[in-house]
Protein backbone atom coordinates (compact mmCIF):
# COMPACT_ATOMS: atom_id res chain seq x y z
CA UNK A 1 0.00 0.00 0.00
CA UNK A 2 1.34 3.36 -0.93
CA UNK A 3 0.44 6.77 0.53
CA UNK A 4 -0.85 9.85 -1.31
CA UNK A 5 2.68 11.07 -1.94
CA UNK A 6 3.68 7.86 -3.64
CA UNK A 7 3.85 9.58 -7.02
CA UNK A 8 6.90 11.41 -5.73
CA UNK A 9 8.52 8.19 -4.50
CA UNK A 10 11.04 8.70 -1.73
CA UNK A 11 12.89 11.53 -3.39
CA UNK A 12 11.43 14.29 -1.18
CA UNK A 13 10.42 16.15 -4.34
CA UNK A 14 6.96 17.07 -3.02
CA UNK A 15 8.31 18.40 0.27
CA UNK A 16 10.89 20.54 -1.53
CA UNK A 17 8.20 21.91 -3.85
CA UNK A 18 6.13 22.98 -0.81
CA UNK A 19 9.15 24.57 0.84
CA UNK A 20 10.20 26.56 -2.22
CA UNK A 21 9.89 30.28 -1.48
CA UNK A 22 7.13 32.06 -3.33
CA UNK A 23 8.50 34.39 -6.01
CA UNK A 24 6.92 37.79 -6.26
CA UNK A 25 6.75 37.75 -10.06
CA UNK A 26 4.53 34.67 -9.85
CA UNK A 27 2.14 36.43 -7.46
CA UNK A 28 1.60 39.90 -8.94
CA UNK A 29 2.51 41.68 -12.17
CA UNK A 30 3.78 45.19 -12.86
CA UNK A 31 0.46 46.35 -14.32
CA UNK A 32 -1.33 45.51 -11.07
CA UNK A 33 1.29 47.38 -9.04
CA UNK A 34 1.00 50.39 -11.34
CA UNK A 35 -2.80 50.27 -11.07
CA UNK A 36 -2.61 50.20 -7.25
CA UNK A 37 -0.17 53.13 -7.24
CA UNK A 38 -2.29 55.11 -9.69
CA UNK A 39 -5.36 54.68 -7.50
CA UNK A 40 -3.38 55.96 -4.52
CA UNK A 41 -2.07 58.93 -6.52
CA UNK A 42 -5.51 59.86 -7.84
CA UNK A 43 -7.09 59.75 -4.38
CA UNK A 44 -4.27 61.26 -2.31
CA UNK A 45 -2.15 63.44 -4.63
CA UNK A 46 -4.83 64.68 -7.03
CA UNK A 47 -7.45 63.51 -9.51
CA UNK A 48 -5.34 64.67 -12.46
CA UNK A 49 -2.05 63.22 -11.28
CA UNK A 50 -0.81 60.37 -13.46
CA UNK A 51 1.94 57.81 -13.20
CA UNK A 52 3.49 56.97 -16.56
CA UNK A 53 5.19 53.57 -16.92
CA UNK A 54 8.53 54.77 -18.25
CA UNK A 55 12.02 54.42 -16.76
CA UNK A 56 13.65 57.72 -15.96
CA UNK A 57 16.69 57.11 -13.79
CA UNK A 58 16.80 58.07 -10.13
CA UNK A 59 18.91 61.00 -8.90
CA UNK A 60 21.87 60.49 -6.56
CA UNK A 61 19.92 61.83 -3.57
CA UNK A 62 17.15 59.24 -3.89
CA UNK A 63 15.24 58.37 -0.74
CA UNK A 64 13.04 55.36 -0.05
CA UNK A 65 10.05 54.50 2.08
CA UNK A 66 8.83 50.98 2.61
CA UNK A 67 6.57 48.64 4.50
CA UNK A 68 7.27 45.01 5.24
CA UNK A 69 4.84 42.24 4.45
CA UNK A 70 5.14 39.05 6.50
CA UNK A 71 3.25 36.00 5.38
CA UNK A 72 3.41 33.31 2.71
CA UNK A 73 5.48 35.89 0.78
CA UNK A 74 7.72 37.94 3.03
CA UNK A 75 9.47 41.06 1.85
CA UNK A 76 9.11 44.80 1.44
CA UNK A 77 7.16 47.15 -0.77
CA UNK A 78 9.57 50.00 -1.47
CA UNK A 79 8.89 53.41 -2.97
CA UNK A 80 11.98 55.32 -4.15
CA UNK A 81 12.32 58.80 -5.63
CA UNK A 82 14.51 61.88 -5.49
CA UNK A 83 14.32 64.21 -2.48
CA UNK A 84 12.75 66.98 -4.54
CA UNK A 85 10.06 64.57 -5.70
CA UNK A 86 9.49 63.39 -2.12
CA UNK A 87 9.04 67.01 -1.00
CA UNK A 88 6.62 67.70 -3.82
CA UNK A 89 4.60 64.60 -3.00
CA UNK A 90 4.37 65.56 0.67
CA UNK A 91 3.32 69.08 -0.29
CA UNK A 92 0.51 67.60 -2.41
CA UNK A 93 -0.57 65.34 0.45
CA UNK A 94 -0.70 68.21 2.92
CA UNK A 95 -2.35 70.53 0.36
CA UNK A 96 -3.45 73.77 2.07
CA UNK A 97 -1.87 72.64 5.34
CA UNK A 98 1.61 72.49 3.78
CA UNK A 99 3.91 75.08 5.39
CA UNK A 100 6.05 77.33 3.14
CA UNK A 101 9.08 75.23 4.05
CA UNK A 102 8.52 71.54 4.69
CA UNK A 103 10.58 69.99 7.44
CA UNK A 104 12.21 66.57 7.05
CA UNK A 105 9.64 64.97 9.34
CA UNK A 106 6.75 65.99 7.09
CA UNK A 107 8.56 64.68 4.00
CA UNK A 108 9.32 61.35 5.69
CA UNK A 109 5.76 61.13 6.98
CA UNK A 110 4.28 61.78 3.55
CA UNK A 111 6.55 59.38 1.68
CA UNK A 112 6.04 56.72 4.34
CA UNK A 113 2.28 57.03 4.13
CA UNK A 114 2.36 56.58 0.35
CA UNK A 115 4.37 53.37 0.80
CA UNK A 116 1.90 52.31 3.48
CA UNK A 117 -1.13 52.76 1.21
CA UNK A 118 0.53 51.10 -1.80
CA UNK A 119 1.90 48.31 0.42
CA UNK A 120 -1.45 47.67 2.07
CA UNK A 121 -3.12 47.23 -1.30
CA UNK A 122 -0.28 45.07 -2.65
CA UNK A 123 -0.65 42.87 0.44
CA UNK A 124 -4.34 42.44 -0.37
CA UNK A 125 -3.39 40.89 -3.73
CA UNK A 126 -0.76 38.54 -2.30
CA UNK A 127 -1.67 35.18 -0.74
CA UNK A 128 -2.58 35.46 2.92
CA UNK A 129 -2.80 35.51 5.78
CA UNK A 130 -0.10 38.11 6.11
CA UNK A 131 0.57 41.22 8.15
CA UNK A 132 1.89 44.67 7.31
CA UNK A 133 4.62 46.50 9.21
CA UNK A 134 4.82 50.20 9.98
CA UNK A 135 6.31 52.45 7.29
CA UNK A 136 10.02 53.20 7.39
CA UNK A 137 12.01 55.84 5.55
CA UNK A 138 15.67 55.99 4.60
CA UNK A 139 17.95 53.80 2.55
CA UNK A 140 15.95 50.82 1.36
CA UNK A 141 17.02 47.32 2.40
CA UNK A 142 19.10 45.63 -0.30
CA UNK A 143 17.15 43.63 -2.82
CA UNK A 144 17.97 40.02 -3.62
CA UNK A 145 16.95 38.00 -6.64
CA UNK A 146 13.22 38.00 -5.81
CA UNK A 147 12.28 41.44 -7.13
CA UNK A 148 9.53 43.04 -9.14
CA UNK A 149 10.49 46.57 -10.13
CA UNK A 150 8.09 49.08 -11.65
CA UNK A 151 9.60 52.26 -13.11
CA UNK A 152 7.28 55.23 -13.28
CA UNK A 153 7.35 58.93 -14.07
CA UNK A 154 5.33 61.46 -12.08
CA UNK A 155 5.36 65.02 -13.40
CA UNK A 156 8.34 63.92 -15.49
CA UNK A 157 10.27 62.81 -12.42
CA UNK A 158 11.42 59.27 -11.85
CA UNK A 159 9.88 57.08 -9.17
CA UNK A 160 10.21 53.35 -8.67
CA UNK A 161 8.18 50.81 -6.75
CA UNK A 162 9.95 47.56 -5.95
CA UNK A 163 8.52 44.48 -4.33
CA UNK A 164 11.51 42.64 -2.94
CA UNK A 165 11.58 39.35 -1.12
CA UNK A 166 13.58 39.11 2.08
CA UNK A 167 16.62 36.88 2.11
CA UNK A 168 15.74 33.79 4.13
CA UNK A 169 12.06 34.60 3.94
CA UNK A 170 9.57 32.24 5.49
CA UNK A 171 7.91 29.90 3.02
CA UNK A 172 4.24 29.12 2.80
CA UNK A 173 4.97 25.74 4.35
CA UNK A 174 6.81 27.25 7.33
CA UNK A 175 4.53 30.23 7.95
CA UNK A 176 1.96 29.80 10.68
CA UNK A 177 0.08 33.01 11.53
CA UNK A 178 -0.73 31.64 14.99
CA UNK A 179 2.95 31.23 15.75
CA UNK A 180 4.37 34.13 13.78
CA UNK A 181 2.48 36.94 15.35
CA UNK A 182 3.29 40.40 14.17
CA UNK A 183 1.19 43.22 15.58
CA UNK A 184 -1.43 44.31 13.08
CA UNK B 1 -20.33 66.66 17.02
CA UNK B 2 -16.78 65.89 18.15
CA UNK B 3 -14.71 63.51 15.99
CA UNK B 4 -11.47 61.94 17.24
CA UNK B 5 -9.02 61.06 14.44
CA UNK B 6 -6.26 58.63 15.39
CA UNK B 7 -3.34 58.03 13.03
CA UNK B 8 0.40 58.02 13.65
CA UNK B 9 0.86 59.96 10.42
CA UNK B 10 0.20 63.70 10.77
CA UNK B 11 -0.08 63.87 6.99
CA UNK B 12 -2.81 61.22 6.98
CA UNK B 13 -4.69 62.95 9.79
CA UNK B 14 -4.75 66.09 7.65
CA UNK B 15 -5.99 64.07 4.66
CA UNK B 16 -8.79 62.53 6.75
CA UNK B 17 -9.81 65.99 8.03
CA UNK B 18 -9.75 67.38 4.46
CA UNK B 19 -11.80 64.45 3.16
CA UNK B 20 -14.38 64.89 5.91
CA UNK B 21 -14.76 68.48 4.79
CA UNK B 22 -14.98 67.49 1.11
CA UNK B 23 -17.65 64.94 2.04
CA UNK B 24 -19.72 67.72 3.58
CA UNK B 25 -18.93 67.05 7.24
CA UNK B 26 -17.34 70.41 7.82
CA UNK B 27 -19.06 71.71 10.91
CA UNK B 28 -17.59 69.45 13.56
CA UNK B 29 -14.94 69.66 16.24
CA UNK B 30 -11.85 67.62 15.43
CA UNK B 31 -9.51 66.09 18.00
CA UNK B 32 -6.31 64.35 16.87
CA UNK B 33 -4.49 61.40 18.44
CA UNK B 34 -1.11 60.11 17.31
CA UNK B 35 -1.52 56.45 18.27
CA UNK B 36 -3.95 54.04 19.91
CA UNK B 37 -2.84 54.83 23.45
CA UNK B 38 -3.32 58.56 22.85
CA UNK B 39 -6.74 57.84 21.32
CA UNK B 40 -7.78 55.73 24.30
CA UNK B 41 -6.80 58.50 26.70
CA UNK B 42 -8.64 61.12 24.65
CA UNK B 43 -11.81 59.02 24.47
CA UNK B 44 -11.97 59.62 28.22
CA UNK B 45 -10.69 63.20 28.38
CA UNK B 46 -12.40 64.59 25.26
CA UNK B 47 -15.62 62.50 25.14
CA UNK B 48 -15.81 62.32 21.34
CA UNK B 49 -19.00 61.31 19.54
CA UNK B 50 -17.11 59.28 16.91
CA UNK B 51 -13.64 57.76 16.59
CA UNK B 52 -11.97 57.33 13.16
CA UNK B 53 -8.81 55.30 13.65
CA UNK B 54 -5.93 53.82 11.71
CA UNK B 55 -5.22 50.15 12.43
CA UNK B 56 -1.42 49.92 12.33
CA UNK B 57 0.06 52.30 14.91
CA UNK B 58 2.94 52.16 17.38
CA UNK B 59 2.35 51.83 21.15
CA UNK B 60 -1.22 50.62 20.75
CA UNK B 61 -2.91 49.52 17.53
CA UNK B 62 -6.36 50.66 16.53
CA UNK B 63 -7.93 47.27 17.22
CA UNK B 64 -6.32 47.18 20.67
CA UNK B 65 -7.69 50.65 21.35
CA UNK B 66 -11.19 49.58 20.30
CA UNK B 67 -11.02 46.43 22.42
CA UNK B 68 -9.85 48.44 25.43
CA UNK B 69 -12.65 50.95 24.92
CA UNK B 70 -15.32 48.28 24.77
CA UNK B 71 -13.79 46.45 27.76
CA UNK B 72 -14.05 49.65 29.78
CA UNK B 73 -17.68 50.04 28.84
CA UNK B 74 -17.30 52.78 26.21
CA UNK B 75 -19.84 52.48 23.41
CA UNK B 76 -18.53 55.44 21.37
CA UNK B 77 -19.08 54.75 17.64
CA UNK B 78 -15.78 53.63 16.12
CA UNK B 79 -14.65 53.17 12.50
CA UNK B 80 -11.33 52.22 10.94
CA UNK B 81 -9.56 54.20 8.21
CA UNK B 82 -6.67 51.96 7.27
CA UNK B 83 -4.43 50.90 4.39
CA UNK B 84 -5.68 47.31 4.60
CA UNK B 85 -9.16 46.04 3.98
CA UNK B 86 -8.91 42.26 3.83
CA UNK B 87 -12.02 40.21 4.67
CA UNK B 88 -10.21 38.89 7.77
CA UNK B 89 -9.55 42.39 9.06
CA UNK B 90 -13.09 43.52 8.33
CA UNK B 91 -14.41 40.53 10.27
CA UNK B 92 -12.05 41.20 13.17
CA UNK B 93 -13.05 44.87 13.19
CA UNK B 94 -16.76 44.04 13.19
CA UNK B 95 -16.35 41.44 15.92
CA UNK B 96 -14.59 44.03 18.09
CA UNK B 97 -17.45 46.44 17.64
CA UNK B 98 -16.36 48.69 14.76
CA UNK B 99 -19.13 50.17 12.62
CA UNK B 100 -17.11 50.13 9.39
CA UNK B 101 -13.68 49.89 7.84
CA UNK B 102 -12.65 52.40 5.17
CA UNK B 103 -9.62 51.24 3.19
CA UNK B 104 -7.02 53.74 1.99
CA UNK B 105 -6.92 55.25 -0.54
CA UNK B 106 -10.37 56.74 -0.07
CA UNK B 107 -12.42 59.53 -1.59
CA UNK B 108 -15.12 61.84 -0.28
CA UNK B 109 -17.67 59.46 -1.81
CA UNK B 110 -16.22 56.60 0.25
CA UNK B 111 -16.65 58.69 3.38
CA UNK B 112 -20.26 59.48 2.45
CA UNK B 113 -21.01 55.78 1.92
CA UNK B 114 -19.86 54.89 5.42
CA UNK B 115 -20.54 58.02 7.44
CA UNK B 116 -23.99 59.12 6.29
CA UNK B 117 -26.22 58.16 9.16
CA UNK B 118 -23.30 58.06 11.60
CA UNK B 119 -22.44 61.74 11.53
CA UNK B 120 -25.43 63.91 12.24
Amino acid sequence: MTGPASGYGDTGERRRAEDAPLEITALIDDETVQSIAQEAWSALIGEDEFLVPLPGGLPDDAVSSWVEVVGPWTGAVVLTCGRTTAEELSRCLLAEHAPPVLDAEDVADGLGELANVVGGNVKAVLPGPSVLGLPEVGTAPAAGADVLRVDLLWRGRSLTITLQGSAGALTAHQYDPQKNEVPL
Amino acid sequence: MKILIADDSRVMRQIVIRTLRQAGYDDHDIVEAEDGADALAKVTSESPDLVLSDWNMPNMTGIECLQAMRASGSAVPFGFVTSEGSPEMREKAANAGALFLIAKPFTADTFNEHLDGVIA
